[in-house]
């Protein structure tokens, strides 16, 4: 972990900061704060708590005169039951919607009018809320963001308007997306108990059949500020920000958070193989592996390892398949980045005229390859040097840093770790890679969904032109 | 034939904005023109140019040079659009000067092996082919292809089914002859760079390559259809349709173009824009809903995009056209001005937060030939927007009896109910989704 201040350190400036916010704060609004860490080079993020037990990332940077204000919540699909899936998304839609002191659209209407970026997503794990605002209109954005997440209005209209765009974006996403569709039917297929089973989105007849009452029950449950993390990066007055928020979140009322209700995924004991007709021109391969958690001491070795094999036209897969053998388009792997055990993902899209079995021999003989042949340093330095890369990229702007800060204390409740993950990469030997491989790349453990092409998209063209 | 330079150095344009916040640096070597340049017939020769160079820098193999740039922590790719060959990249700053010798090996030293070519042209073919499982992107490609007709804007960089397979090896190498040389080339550097190391590194850069004639390719102004056209593409099983409904549109060099691109904000800008509220948030109908007024060194299409569900779709376009003729009639508020200008000053911030994005700005006033301040201007050009201009520049610009509507949907299912909400239609086509790669498979 990298080096920590605590109040204990004797901050003079910081205890001033404090003994200013607090002096003015409401009753329930007193600050406290928990400690600095490094974030990267140059920067570094305070952690705060309100009493009310709301989290506080800042992260001043004055490179540019915007800032990004951030909100997750650690709720996502994982939190929902059997036939009320997707709630969680549904209700990030909703939070842009009436509250007790906005009538509808309001909210999007001052937001924009200050000039806002504003955007929100939902995950397995959790939900976010994100605004980018030029920095002086940043007063503007934090008492709407708490009004929303106090006292969101909820009435059959909206609720009803808003599933039909959920319902639409299903259908963007997943329902005519081959893609989309197909990894949907790769985790539905791998998880027989755990939550990830079913899409964030929903499936269909959930979304169409949620109540204003299921959104309520939702609302009450996991929006309180025992259950989110504020982060606020670039460039502002940490006493301003500080005193704002606690006077406007200050007064919320904790939530008794209900115990986690997810069920361990037994251990997969023989391969699953299932196949789909798609209106596609090629066939494609996905294969999804068991894989650890994200906060396991395996996934770096085991992200690392994807970088190896599909990261960039010069890993293994691209090579072998793309460029040698020409039987595939396109290559990428991804190992989820969740809490809990998920799937270390390979997707292939075959050329015309070759099939996804084709394809699975060849991936096969490669996984089989670092399964047994040590990977050599220069493999190892140059998807460590991307993963830099791709790390300082994301840092580029204020609404970046916020992004990786609240992901990583939302998942792993460690702010800075994104800092601290690739110092663990840039730890990871040859025979760290081989280890995962063996572990992880099993085929007892793995999906296969196999995509064929649909005859009619072929049989019923004529010449266009 | 260009050769490599021994005449003096032409002082090559530099542009430069230098940000110490990270370790990074990004750089961007232009050529122009770029896709421009296809004979016709040859959609795509540009493009396959400008990627063969990336393959076959300094006489190394694809994967030398892949493994070389990912090692040095860096990205590099070719970029082809209608205005320029774009070798853009990023690197972590330690290597800059590696990063820069390979850059320089790329733009000055290919090879252009020729069995590279034939494997980059397999792999374009299979890109596009890929790209018909993107509904939008089908979308996208016909709506450009039926709205510029012959005009270069209407071929796609990348190339079409049809016109690939017929660029052989000779055309790329005979290409690079005439697209890249010493007096068409820009340099953009920005991020963790000053302007001294920005003005030696283009020098470097500049000395390398062949010296020679840039082609004056003359791109005529666009012309667009007269009457309202409707095509589907035919793609089986789709629940959703994608709709693009577009006409001309304007240029920053007409008087009017700030007037309308704030009045186009009003209509489809934003997430609370027309648009956006009477498609999404009062029906439902679909998740996205905007309109767009995109330029280039000569005039584009104003378009609109929706993607409602098969069983809305009829509707959602009667409701499209009707607040376009409404937003054309009547115009845009006192009250929403007001409004949508506070919107785009404040904004703009994000226009100018990280050094690559300044210079992305100071790079396009060059590669669409604008005026040196046109970004630098473009607060008070907004602030000065009168009611009376934006609404006049709406009138003016926008004709919706001239209307080009493209569907991504499956046919059968729609076509009587999409043929009886476009009033006054002038014609209607089927294309299948498919059709181009039918068309080469049958050839």
């Amino acid at each position: 972990m990298p080096p920590t201040s605590t109040p204990e350190s004797g901050d003079t400036a910081q205890s001033l900061l404090l003994q200013t916010v607090n002096q003015n704060a409401p009753p329930g609004g007193q600050v406290k704060f928990l400690e600095r860490v490094p974030f990267g080079k140059t920067l570094s993020v305070d952690r705060y708590q309100l009493e009310n037990g709301l989290m506080l990332l800042l992260a001043e940077d004055h490179e540019a005169p915007v800032v990004a204000y951030h909100t997750w919540f650690s709720v996502g699909s994982r939190h929902e039951k059997v036939g009320k899936t997707g709630l969680s998304h549904l209700f990030e839609h909703l939070m842009f919607n009436e509250s007790e002191n906005l009538p509808a659209g309001e909210f999007d209407r001052k937001m924009e009018e200050a000039g806002a970026e504003v955007n929100a997503s939902t995950w397995l794990d959790w939900t976010q809320y994100s605004s980018s605002l030029p920095k002086a209109q940043l007063c503007t954005a934090i008492p709407l963001e708490a009004e929303r997440m106090a006292r969101l209005v909820l009435k059959d209209p909206q609720l009803n308007s808003e599933k039909e765009v959920v319902a639409n974006e299903r259908r963007y996403r997943v329902d005519d997306d081959v893609d989309g569709a197909v990894n949907e039917l790769l985790w539905a297929t791998a998880f027989k108990e755990h939550a990830y089973r079913w899409p964030t989105i929903g499936w269909m007849a959930d979304i169409e059949g949620f109540t204003t009452e299921d959104c309520l029950d939702f609302y009450r449950t996991y929006y309180a500020p025992n259950n989110a993390t504020l982060v606020v990066a670039g460039d502002f007055v940490a006493l301003e920000v500080l005193s704002q928020i606690a006077e406007h979140y200050g007064p919320m009322p904790r939530s008794a958070l209900p115990l986690e209700d997810v069920r361990p995924e037994p251990p997969q004991l023989c391969e699953q193989r299932v196949s789909v007709d798609k209106p596609t021109q090629t066939e494609k391969l996905v294969l999804g592996y068991k894989s650890p958690a994200f906060g396991d001491f395996d996934y770096p070795a085991l992200s690392l390892l994807g970088e190896v094999l599909a990261g960039g036209r010069a890993s293994r897969l691209y090579r072998r398949l793309v460029r040698e053998l020409e039987i595939a388009s396109e290559v990428r792997i991804s190992a989820g980045p969740f809490r809990d055990p998920s799937l270390f993902e390979v997707y292939v899209s075959a050329r015309a005229g070759h099939s996804a079995e084709e394809l699975l021999e060849v991936v096969e003989a490669e996984l089989a390859r670092v399964k047994e042949e040590p990977v050599s340093r220069e493999e190892i330095d140059r998807a460590l040097a991307r993963s830099e890369l791709a790390l300082l990229a994301s840092l580029e702007t204020a609404e970046g840093k916020a992004s990786t800060l609240g992901f990583y204390e939302t998942v792993l409740g460690q702010p800075a770790g994104a800092i601290e993950r690739l110092a663990m990469e840039q730890r990871v030997g040859p025979s760290d890679l081989r280890r995962v491989a063996r572990r992880y790349l099993v085929n007892t453990q793995r999906t296969v969904v196999i995509v064929r092409v649909q005859p009619e998209a072929v049989d019923d063209s004529t010449e266009a032109e | 034939m260009n050769t490599p330079g021994k005449s003096a150095l032409v002082r090559p344009q530099v542009l430069v904005e230098t940000s110490r916040a990270l370790p990074l640096v990004s750089l961007s070597v232009c050529f122009t023109p770029g896709s421009v340049l296809d004979p016709a017939g040859s959609a795509g020769l540009t493009r396959l140019t400008g990627r063969l160079m990336r393959r076959t820098g300094g006489g190394l193999s694809a994967d030398q040079l892949d493994t070389r740039i990912d090692t040095l922590g860096g990205s590099l790719g070719a970029d082809v659009s209608h205005g320029a060959i774009a070798f853009q990249g990023t690197c972590i700053s330690r290597s800059l000067d590696a990063f820069v010798g390979v850059v320089k090996d790329v733009v000055a030293a290919p090879s252009l092996d020729e069995s590279e070519f034939g494997k980059l042209k397999r792999e374009s073919e299979a890109e596009l082919l890929a790209s018909l499982d993107s509904d939008q992107s089908v979308a996208r490609h016909w709506f450009r292809r039926r709205l510029y007709a012959e005009h270069p804007y209407g071929c796609p960089a990348s190339g079409t089914l049809r016109s690939l397979p017929g660029i052989q090896y000779s055309h790329a190498k005979a290409h690079y002859g005439q697209a890249i040389c010493r007096e068409n080339l820009l340099f953009a550097f920005a991020g963790d760079i000053d302007a001294d190391q920005a003005q030696r590194y283009a020098e470097q850069l500049s000395l390398a390559v062949p010296v020679g004639t840039p082609r004056a390719v003359p791109v005529a102004e666009p012309t667009f259809l007269s009457g309202r056209e409707l095509i589907v593409i035919d793609k089986p099983e789709r629940t959703q349709t994608q709709i693009l409904i577009g006409t001309r549109g304007s240029h920053p060099k007409d008087a009017d173009h700030t007037a309308l691109h704030v009045a186009n904000t009003v209509f489809g800008g934003t997430f609370t824009s027309r648009l956006m509220h009477e498609v999404r948030s009062k029906r439902g109908w679909s998740y996205g809903a905007s309109s767009h007024l995109p330029y280039d060194k000569k005039r584009q299409a104003f378009s609109m995009l929706t993607f409602p569900k098969a069983d809305d779709a009829a509707a959602c376009i009667e409701l499209q056209l009707q607040l376009l003729e409404q937003w054309c009639e009547s115009g845009i508020t006192a009250e929403e001005l007001d409004w949508v200008k506070n919107y785009l000053v404040r904004s703009h911030a994000f226009a100018l937060d990280t050094a690559n994005k300044r210079v992305g700005l100071k790079l396009d006033e060059v590669l669409n030939d604008l005026p040196a301040d046109f970004h630098n201007g473009y607060l008070d050009r907004v602030q000065a927007v009168t009611l009376e201009q934006a609404n006049r520049a709406i009138s003016e610009r926008i004709s919706p009896k001239d209307l080009l509507i493209v569907v991504v949907c499956t046919e059968k299912l729609l076509s009587e109910q999409l043929k009886a909400v476009v009033a006054d239609l002038k014609s209607y086509e089927v294309i299948p989704f498919d059709g181009e790669a039918q068309a080469e498979a049958q050839a």
